[in-house]
This record gives structure tokens, sequence and C-alpha cells, in this order.
């Protein structure tokens, strides 16, 4: 499967196949709830690999990651749009957008045994805009 | 074994012995109770593949379930009937009818190196209701 992701804020970062490893859409739920809770949310966590630009090329997007994890909450730039794609035979299998997402975690790791770096990234919807979050798939590759 | 299951609601969800992993079926009991409790819930918890469609044939269901986990509480619609059947040998062993279940998780991942995804569907039902869950089997299918 390929996997895509694209941030649209002040800046746009775009990571491709190559760049990304693992998504999960997961849902925050009260787990103890009798019936079912107004208190949703919902998380976006994204793994992928922090590349190095050869041959005189560009670096990859993922340092702008690592910026906007130290953004304030101060700036309105900290909520972003992100969309996530998951392709599979030239279909897109899904397409989850969350439009006001902010960074509740950012990990980059790097050792000396690997050529890549790798870059954990934990994503939420706004807690009041979660109506706008867009849960698409099932069609065909634009 | 095989799996299937049927989530109706406003739209109906189906997921066929191809997509459902595993399934398990819980009865939440406070575990410090001294005697019988009156506090039971009741748990399901369905794994399963997110298949790509192939040759033009209609997508599976999966995307229903995540739309369906994103349901506010305020609309009638986050309680669904689930059924649940598991099936070997042109049997059903077990029927599991849950007549108003609400999501409490709901998990998709995607990697790299697989070419299908995964699910997992966590659903309880509303707990004045548990008398309404069903639970046949042992019949041929």
């Amino acid at each position: 499967m390929g996997l895509r992701l694209t941030v649209e804020g002040s800046e746009n970062i775009s990571l491709g196949i190559t760049n990304i490893i693992d998504v999960a859409f997961g849902s925050d739920i009260p787990k103890d709830s009798n019936a079912r809770s107004t208190d949703l949310g919902s998380t976006l966590m994204i793994k992928g690999k922090i590349l190095a630009a050869v041959g005189g090329e560009e670096a990859d997007d993922t340092k702008k990651l690592a910026a906007w994890s130290l953004v304030p909450a101060e700036n309105s730039d900290c909520y972003r749009n992100v969309k996530v794609d998951v392709i599979s035979a030239s279909q897109v299998v899904r397409q989850v957008t969350f439009p006001n997402a902010f960074i509740v975690g950012y990990e980059e790791d790097f050792s000396d045994d690997t050529g890549v770096g790798t870059f954990t990234l934990l994503l939420k919807q706004k807690k009041d805009k979660i109506s706008s979050l867009k849960f698409e798939g099932g069609f065909g590759q634009e | 074994m095989g799996f299937r299951v049927n989530i109706e609601g406003q739209e109906n969800i189906s997921l066929g012995t191809e997509s459902v992993i595993s399934v398990t079926f819980r009865t939440d009991i406070p575990k410090d109770s001294n005697a019988r409790s009156t506090d039971l819930g009741s748990t399901v918890e369905i794994k399963g593949k997110i298949l790509t469609a192939v040759d033009g044939e209609p997508f599976d269901s999966t995307r229903q379930m995540g739309l369906w986990s994103l349901v506010p509480a305020e609309k009638s619609d986050c309680y669904r009937k689930v059924t649940l059947e598991v099936v070997a040998a042109s049997q059903i062993i077990r029927k599991y009818t849950f007549p108003n279940a609400f999501v409490i998780d709901y998990t998709e991942s995607y990697g790299d190196e697989e070419g299908v995804g995964t699910f997992v569907l966590v659903c309880k039902q509303k707990k004045d209701k548990i008398s309404s869950i069903t639970v046949d089997g042992g019949y041929s299918a």
C-alpha cells in the first residue's frame, strides 16, 4: 500500500510513498461509557522515514514537521489541514482529512546503524471541530 | 472458522468471511464484587481486513464503520443493531445480537509493507438494554 501525507498551513508539507511507513487512524472515546458519549475525539498516527537527499536534490519536508511541532498555541498556525491518502491498486482506499489538526506528539529517532531516521507524528483534530472531519475513500485515483 | 458481521442502522454494513479476522465477545462484570453485581456490561471486539476493490467491484463497507464511529451521541443513528455469526463446518456455532450497540473504539492501520489495512472495532451494548442481547447457536447454517 502507498501512503501519502499532505499538510496545508502557512507552509505546505508533502510526504509521499517513499517516506511514509505506517498510518493509523484512531478514535478517542471514553472506554468506560455506559451509553454513547458526547466526548468524542479523533487521532492520527503517522510513522515515516527521514531520508537524506542525494545527488543535489532537495531535502524532504520532515524538517517542517519538526518546526510545526514547536509552534505555540498562541499562533493560529498550530492548527493545520492534514490529509492522508491510502492508495492500493490505483484506488484510493481511504482519504482522511483533519481540517484543524494539531500535534500532540512528535519524535525523531536516529541511530548509527541505520541509513535513515524515523519520525512518529501524533495528531488530533480540534475537539470542537470533530464534525468537520472527513472520512472518504473507495474511489479511483485522480 | 468464518465470521459474518452485520450492522443495521440507517445504512447496512455487512462484512463477510473474507474480511473478518477475529471476534471477541466479553461480559464486563466488576471484578471486585462480593456477590453478584447488577452492574453488567457487554463488549464485542471485531478485527478485520480493509480490502482494496479490484476489477471494478464495489468497495467493502469498512469505511461506513469509520463514519459510524464519528456519529455524535445526539443522533439516534449512533446506536445500531450488530449481529455476529461464527460459522464452522456448516454450523452456526454462535450468533450474537446486540440490538443497541455503540462504538467505544475504532482504529484503522495501514503499512507500506502490507497489501491490506486492518481495522479494530469495539462496541458495547447500551447498558440499560443488556437484557435484549441474544446469544444463539448450535444449528446448521
